[in-house]
């Protein structure tokens, strides 16, 4: 009977039975706190724009395909302005707060910016074939004082690299995030590869600021008619 | 120099100080894609509308265009979730209040958009206290 409600609960917990696997618990020391809510916004580092993160230093060298995606893109056909989220690399250098939570299987990252929740799993799961999605699927582990993130499976998105250029990304699209504690700050490194637009893998690094006492994440709840406003501000692309 | 006059010297300093701080950008979008950083655009009015909405906040006002007719012109702001936390409201701006804006132009032919504005009342003082009046462009 026990044993059923422990099934049960796992089931109704969206908890996969298969391939479940809690991670070793790791040497003392080994896991670093990152817990609370951080604020990437202005008052900690340049907000996000053409040239940030991806500046002249890092940017990817894309290959024919993306070029070719660039050239023809049309500014207006952005997701975004139907309220579609952005996905790694580029959400984690939205100018927003967000909050990480730390369990023993997993680690939460929730976006105040269009409410969304990453799951970062370290109990050994792996992707099946159908768990594509606008996130991916991230699995997790804690190494050198740092939580390691990879995330994939993602679905095409025609602006799925960032928010600025016009750079799409594929299911082939690969994020690789490590996360370490800097005194107050939280620091990371975020590196993207997928060979079906980029010739090699690119990598930004970032900081965030714990968020002042006291702060909630608040709801985005994204509104289409806001989301949209400034759209008919655009020279049209193609008439 | 007497202390009233320091302290007036003091709050001026503060003031200005005040008057140039930023709202926070809910940046979502590159602006110059949509609006005219070389130019500039200046017009006064009745608020109509203020749409306190995630990802951008909006303001709409009537005022005069380029040819001397009323338009209802649209302002493009950050984000509420960023611009609550600085005192803003969805009262903040209510319906036939007059203010005083002067920001980028948008590019397209015939639309009356405007974008990193500075917004005040029409004798230039601020709309929100603690002189948060200004908002700058989403990169």
């Amino acid at each position: 009977m026990r044993v059923a409600c422990g099934v049960l609960l796992m089931v109704m917990a969206g908890t996969a039975l298969p391939h479940v696997r809690a991670q070793a618990p790791p040497p003392s020391g080994e896991v670093p706190d990152l817990a609370g809510i951080w604020d990437g916004g202005t008052r900690v580092r340049p907000v996000n724009s053409v040239t940030i993160p991806w500046g002249k230093a890092n940017f990817p060298e894309l290959n024919e395909r993306a070029l070719a995606y660039m050239k023809v893109f049309d500014e207006a056909t952005s997701p975004k302005y139907d309220c579609q989220p952005s996905t790694p690399p580029a959400i984690e250098y939205d100018p927003y707060m967000m909050e990480i939570v730390q369990w023993p299987d997993r680690v939460l990252l929730r976006y105040e910016k269009d409410d969304q929740l990453r799951t970062v799993w370290l109990d050994g799961r792996r992707p099946t074939v159908h768990d594509f999605g606008i996130q991916g699927f991230a699995v997790g582990r804690y190494e050198s004082n740092a939580l390691i993130v990879e995330t994939d499976h993602f679905v095409f998105d025609i602006t799925g690299f960032d928010d600025y250029n016009g750079i799409p990304s594929s299911q082939q699209k690969r994020v690789i995030e490590r996360y370490w504690r800097d005194g107050n700050d939280l620091r990371a490194t975020i590196t993207v590869e997928d060979p079906m637009f980029l010739r090699k893998p690119a990598s930004y690094s970032t900081r965030w600021a714990p968020a002042p006492k006291g702060t909630k994440l608040a709801a985005f709840d994204c509104d289409p008619e806001s989301a949209r406003a400034m759209v008919k501000f655009l020279v049209p692309r193609y008439k | 120099m007497n202390v009233q006059r320091w302290l007036a010297v003091l709050a001026a300093v503060l003031a200005i100080g005040l008057l140039k701080s930023v709202v926070p950008v809910g940046a979502h979008h590159a602006s110059t894609a949509f609006y005219d950083a070389t130019k500039k655009v200046e017009a006064e009015g009745p608020v109509t509308k203020f749409l306190f909405k995630n990802p951008h906040a909006f303001l709409y006002f009537n005022a005069a265009d380029e040819k001397g007719e009323t338009v209802e012109w649209q302002i493009e702001l950050g984000a509420p979730l960023n611009l609550s936390r600085t005192g803003w409201t969805p009262d903040t701006l209510k319906p036939g209040m007059v203010i005083k804006v002067a920001g980028q132009p948008s590019k397209a032919e015939g639309s009356h958009g405007i974008c990193c504005a500075t917004i005040t009342r029409p004798d230039g003082s601020p709309i929100v206290a603690g002189g948060r009046v200004r908002e700058e462009a989403p990169k």
